[in-house]
């Protein structure tokens, strides 16, 4: 098969680079219009920001991976861009690289499969339709039968799990945000993911606060008093830039006696570090840092890795079943099926009504039914054996007979 | 009859223990592929146990609820049942090893120890005795997992502040349903026991008309209950919760061992009746 890719990503190119490469939804458009029109028969643009894909079946044999890389840096004309920052594949290599990403093992962080949701994008026709369906299976089964995309492997991410190792139901409990930045929205965002039951935000600049709780529908509480209402939080996250403590072990201590041995989660994921650390050993206080949550993490990641094994043997599995089912697209194998069909379905028939036959007439069922198979098949075997076109056309033409009498359909029921 | 009687009593403990260490194994490991197998073998292993204890009932004529061995096989399938209906209901995994080695461990003694007793006292053939034994081992069951629930809550609250993030804190629920559920455990072994006692009390005179309430199973069960009373208000009136709470019910657990331990084997009461 002669499906062909190439690769700028995590692994090839710096993080730079990867960036002024990325693909607005624009102009993933504008390059998959061009590769329409000029390059390939079906084909398909991923791009994040750690990696940008072209898959395709080219049109003509004349095409290079040259012609393929020009697709981006006609977008992207970048002086430092160069060879040795793609990665090239062709054929049986280029479907398993697919499987690799959309399975997650070939991610910047093992399991990360938001690959997922750019699969839709492309001119995908007859063949690539079948090869992304395997994908997407090959990364349904990973996320299914292994631990690949298991545990957080971000700190903000593994706050959450955290949290959720201490509370039941986060739609039940209240939680407090404090600062306004990127780490500040991402965490409260998980929270928001997780059904949290009442979300605040402060920050020493009461605007940003405000900007950031419209966004994610939370509550704004004053900088200047916030300390006087922490009694009312199970959670509190803080990731400011201040540069000392903004809460003292005696700030938790005060808000824990109104708060009669109700747990209290604090999450500090600033650096500097905003709560005393000190704070950690008041009764029923769980105080984390940035470290701790990194232990999480690292560990995550590490079950993670040990997933890799059994990811790359399903994805021989659905190799070996994507090319079980592409060695079939071929005269021989299609007017077997074709006829084992239709063998099925006389079988079946006559099997059903031969008790209202007299036992004379059996065999004559048999002989007639038999004689109505090959007259209708006569003709389609006939053609199907003096088509002669090999490679794309001949393959999509077994292909649609298949689809059109299901014949790959019957043998999977069977 | 009486060999096979004999040999499910070998086989019990036996069968307990292998639920463990599938249950066991399944923790470590955390493979998908055992959650149906172990939960077959536990109710292969209490369906065991339901043959076995029909069998002494019919082979020796009276309930095995007459000593303390005979009651430990009662209350290790006592625990185990509960905790089998418990995984079933709430689907929470990762507790079963440390529920059902309390099983195991109250077979094993029943096991080592349990007499082929044909006759009894008569005082033991009261119909109120069946209701007022089977309350009280409802109720040191409840508080039997309740105390292994609020163990556990006590190993993952210290994992947690310790970041500890290691077996423990992958595989046990969360804090607030290990709190729950000894909460929930002990609620119900307190409501059971104090059924146990109104019964105890109401047939008590009949019984042993020369008792004392200075009876140490008295003393005992009284402090027992007290304890678990305590706790529960706790919860209710000042709203405690978490540590102290869990703490309470661990607490409440050893004084109802000691105190079964007092009453049975060392101190003299007219609970013992062998």
């Amino acid at each position: 098969m002669n499906l062909i890719a190439v690769s700028i990503n995590h692994r090839t190119a710096p993080v730079d680079l990867r960036e002024a490469v990325f693909l607005s939804e624009d102009e993933i458009r504008a390059v998959t219009k061009k590769a329409k029109e000029e390059l390939f028969k079906e084909g398909l643009v991923l791009s994040t920001c750690n990696r940008t894909e072209i898959f395709g079946i080219p049109a003509n044999s004349e095409l290079s991976h040259l012609n393929i890389k020009g697709l981006i840096t006609d977008v992207k004309p970048l002086k430092q861009i160069s060879d040795e920052y793609f990665e090239n594949f062709i054929s049986r290599d280029a479907v398993k690289h697919l499987f690799n990403i959309v399975s997650g093992i070939d991610s910047m962080l093992i399991g990360d499969n938001q690959i997922f949701k750019q699969i839709k994008m492309g001119f995908v026709g007859f063949l690539m339709k079948r090869i992304f369906d395997s994908a997407i299976k090959t990364g349904k089964r990973a996320i299914s039968e292994t631990k690949i995309s298991d545990g957080a492997v971000t700190v903000s991410y593994a706050a959450v799990q955290l949290i959720e190792k201490i509370f039941f139901n986060l739609s039940k409990k209240s939680a407090l945000v404090i600062g306004a930045g990127e780490t500040s929205e991402i965490a409260a965002k998980h929270l928001n993911d997780k059904n949290i039951g009442k979300l605040t935000i402060t920050n020493r600049t009461f605007e940003k606060a405000e900007k950031l709780a419209g966004k994610i529908n939370a509550s704004v509480l004053n900088f200047s008093d916030f300390k006087n209402s922490l009694h009312n939080y199970d959670i509190i996250i803080s990731a400011t830039s201040a540069p000392g403590i903004l809460l003292s072990k005696e700030d938790i201590k005060s808000s824990m006696k109104k708060r009669i041995s109700k747990p209290m989660v604090l999450m500090d994921i600033a650096l500097p570090r905003d709560v005393d650390p000190e704070t950690k050993k008041i009764e029923s206080v769980f105080y984390h840092d940035i470290d701790s949550l990194k232990i999480i993490v690292e560990q995550n990641l590490a079950i993670r890795k040990a997933e890799i094994p059994k990811v790359e043997k399903i994805i021989e599995e659905e190799l070996y079943s994507f090319y079980e089912w592409y060695n079939s697209l071929q005269a021989a194998p299609t007017i077997k099926g074709l006829r084992e069909m239709f063998e099925s379905i006389r079988a079946e028939e006559v099997e059903k009504n031969i008790n209202k036959f007299s036992v004379e007439d059996r065999e004559k069922l048999e002989i007639v039914t038999k004689r109505i198979i090959n007259k209708i098949l006569h003709h389609p075997t006939a053609e199907l054996k003096k088509t002669d076109e090999t490679g794309y056309s001949g393959v999509a033409r077994f292909g649609i007979i298949r689809s059109l009498f299901g014949i790959d359909s019957t043998k999977e029921e069977k | 009859m009486v060999s096979l009687i004999h040999f499910l009593n070998i086989l019990l403990p036996l069968l307990y223990f292998f639920s463990f260490l599938i249950y066991f194994y399944d923790f470590m490991r955390d493979e998908k592929k055992f959650i149906n197998v172990k939960r077959i073998f536990l109710f292969l292993t209490l369906l065991i146990h339901v043959i076995y204890v029909i069998v002494r009932i019919i082979k020796f004529d009276h309930p095995p609820i007459t000593n303390v061995f005979e009651i430990f096989t009662i209350i290790s399938f006592a625990i185990g049942f509960s905790y089998f209906i418990l995984e079933l209901v709430t689907d929470i995994r990762g507790t079963g090893p440390f529920i059902i080695i309390i099983s195991f461990i109250f077979q094993l003694i029943s096991t080592l120890f349990i007499q082929d007793l044909l006759e009894v006292k008569d005082v033991l053939r009261s119909s109120l005795l069946g209701a007022h034994v089977i309350s009280a081992l409802l109720g040191y069951a409840g508080f039997t997992i309740s105390a292994v629930y609020g163990f556990l809550y006590l190993v993952l609250y210290k994992d947690i502040k310790l970041n500890k993030f290691g077996l423990i804190f992958n595989r046990l629920p969360n804090l607030e349903v290990l709190e729950r559920l000894s909460l929930y455990s002990a609620v119900i072994g307190f409501i059971s026991l104090t059924i146990a006692i109104v019964i105890g009390v109401i047939w008590l005179p009949s019984a042993f008309p020369d008792f004392s309430y200075l009876d140490p199973k008295l003393i005992g069960t009284s402090l027992v209950w007290i304890l678990y009373a305590i706790g529960i208000a706790s919860k209710v009136l000042i709203r405690w919760r978490g540590r102290k709470l869990v703490l309470l019910s661990i607490t409440g657990f050893v004084v109802s061992i000691l105190s079964t331990f007092l009453s049975n084997f060392l101190a003299r009461s007219f609970h013992s009746f062998y």
